[in-house]
């Protein structure tokens, strides 16, 4: 028997529960079938979610997955520029015509979909994406030249939360676009997304203890990026988040978490999205995304 | 900075990023200092092109929290990212380091100390040796405030006691 998974025609944060619905326990018995035939567009998170997807289903031992690539040519080539089916092809058994990635010139993809195993991915991440960053940050979001650097610094924390905290490999994958519906403007998207242990299996030994009954996905998100909390009893730790989340405050960005079964989110003025959403259809590991919007023209 | 980067590294890069890198370049450092007379050590980071807050703490961090070191740590060629990611870390752990900022020799300081602390390093730093009574007197201070507040700096090796009088860091 095979279990499918559609996955949503739109597909981002918003819609990426639909998709982790699909899934039921983690991890299904059954062989697993992810139909992206109908997809029209999908954003970096929604790309190596669906690659965390894969991964998990490897380390659990599951038979290959399926995966039907999208019908629309546009879309492809979208994904293949995005560097998302080199990643797949190792994962999932891929079904349909795949363009060749890099033939189709310039794009807003600023880091392809790459893969985060060890440090040294994340100096080859940072390094790449210097010169496009500052491109993308400066010339079309008009935010200050040192923005380039403090962008470059919460990629490379976020990057690092895989390689110290997941207990496995993940990706990243950075993205300008303009969000049309929701702000009206061009932003810079990361999104870092792994299939490691969650923020909760993380933190349970050190942090658990403390929060009592209401220890849980949320409860743990709440402590890494509200508290700053880290597992290492190195009173270093946990500065990496708390940083984020200071700089995003200055450009009205977005973080948003979700691990397990929760989702928390620093909400700007410009989002209407919950801060923290529980009980949501577990997902393994931890995805990250980070929303830099360009400065308001009035006060540049 | 930039070379024992990339020796530590093994690879061009100009990015001071991750905890096993910062941890690689402080353990060379270290390695150089205990073979070194000097009392004073000048991290120059002009050569770095971004400075992340796991490397900040690995280096800057972890070098001031290492116990009973007898060298003097002084920061150079720092720009504002580097200072604020910098100053983030120290101020975290209540620690300050000296910076000399470009194209000066007066150094600033970057993290945390009391306010009285951080006046006297001005004045010493930018008019010389002082002792207890000299700085009270510049600064209109009592003679325990300022002993108080030498002894701040003391603590944070941010000025060299010698008898009576607490030198500036040499900077050059």
């Amino acid at each position: 028997m095979t279990r499918v998974i559609e996955v949503p025609t739109h597909f981002d944060d918003r819609s990426f529960d639909t998709f982790a619905a699909g899934f039921g326990e983690w991890p299904p018995e059954e062989k697993v079938l992810v139909d992206a035939r109908g997809t029209q567009w999908a954003s970096p998170y929604g790309l190596i979610g669906i690659l965390t997807a894969g991964q998990a289903l490897a380390e659990a031992k599951r038979e290959k997955p399926l995966l039907t690539v999208p019908t629309s040519d546009e879309v492809k080539r979208y994904w293949a520029r995005a560097g998302f089916f080199s990643q797949a092809a190792e994962l999932f058994e891929l079904h349909g015509k795949v363009p060749r990635p890099g033939a189709t010139g310039p794009s807003d993809v600023l880091l392809d979909v790459t893969p985060v195993r060890a440090s040294e991915d994340v100096h080859g991440v940072v390094h790449k994406i210097s010169e496009g960053a500052s491109r993308i940050l400066h010339g079309e979001l008009g935010l200050e030249m040192k923005a380039t650097l403090r962008f470059s610094m919460a990629l490379s924390e976020a990057c690092q939360n895989i390689v110290e905290h997941a207990g496995t490999s993940g990706w990243v994958a950075v993205q300008a676009y303009t969000f049309r519906r929701r702000l009206g403007r061009r932003v810079v998207v990361i999104a870092v997304s792994d299939a490691g242990v969650g923020f909760r299996r993380s933190l349970e030994s050190t942090h658990a203890k403390r929060f009592g009954e209401r220890w849980g996905d949320g409860a743990a998100l709440e402590a890494a990026l509200i508290q700053g909390v880290s597992r290492f009893r190195d009173p270093g730790r946990g500065q990496g988040l708390a940083f984020i989340k200071r700089f995003l405050d200055q450009w009205e960005g977005k973080i948003s978490i979700r691990s397990g079964t929760a989702r928390l989110s620093i909400v700007p003025p410009w989002d209407e999205d919950i801060p923290l959403s529980d009980h949501l259809p577990s997902f393994p590991g931890a995805q990250v995304q980070i929303i830099i919007p360009a400065q308001d023209p009035k006060s540049r | 900075m930039g070379r024992v980067l990339q020796e530590a590294v093994a690879a061009p890069y100009r990015n001071l990023v991750t905890r096993p890198t910062g941890a690689a370049v402080r353990i060379r450092i270290e390695a150089a200092l205990a073979v070194s007379n000097c009392l004073t050590a000048l991290l120059d980071f002009s050569e770095i092109e971004l400075v992340d807050l796991s490397c900040a703490d690995e280096v800057v961090a972890k070098l001031l929290l290492t116990p009973q070191t007898a060298y003097f740590l002084v920061l150079q060629g720092l720009r504002e990212d580097h200072h604020e990611a910098i100053e983030h870390v120290l101020t975290h752990h209540r620690l300050a380091i000296a910076a000399v900022p470009p194209g000066c020799m007066v150094p600033r300081l970057l993290g945390w100390v009391q306010d009285d602390a951080r006046e006297a390093f001005t004045h010493i730093s930018e008019t010389g040796p002082l002792d207890v009574s000299g700085l009270a007197r510049a600064l209109g201070w009592t003679a325990s405030r300022s002993r108080e507040a030498l002894g701040d700096l003391t603590l944070h090796r941010l000025v060299r006691p010698m008898g009576e009088l607490y030198y500036p860091l040499q900077t050059a």
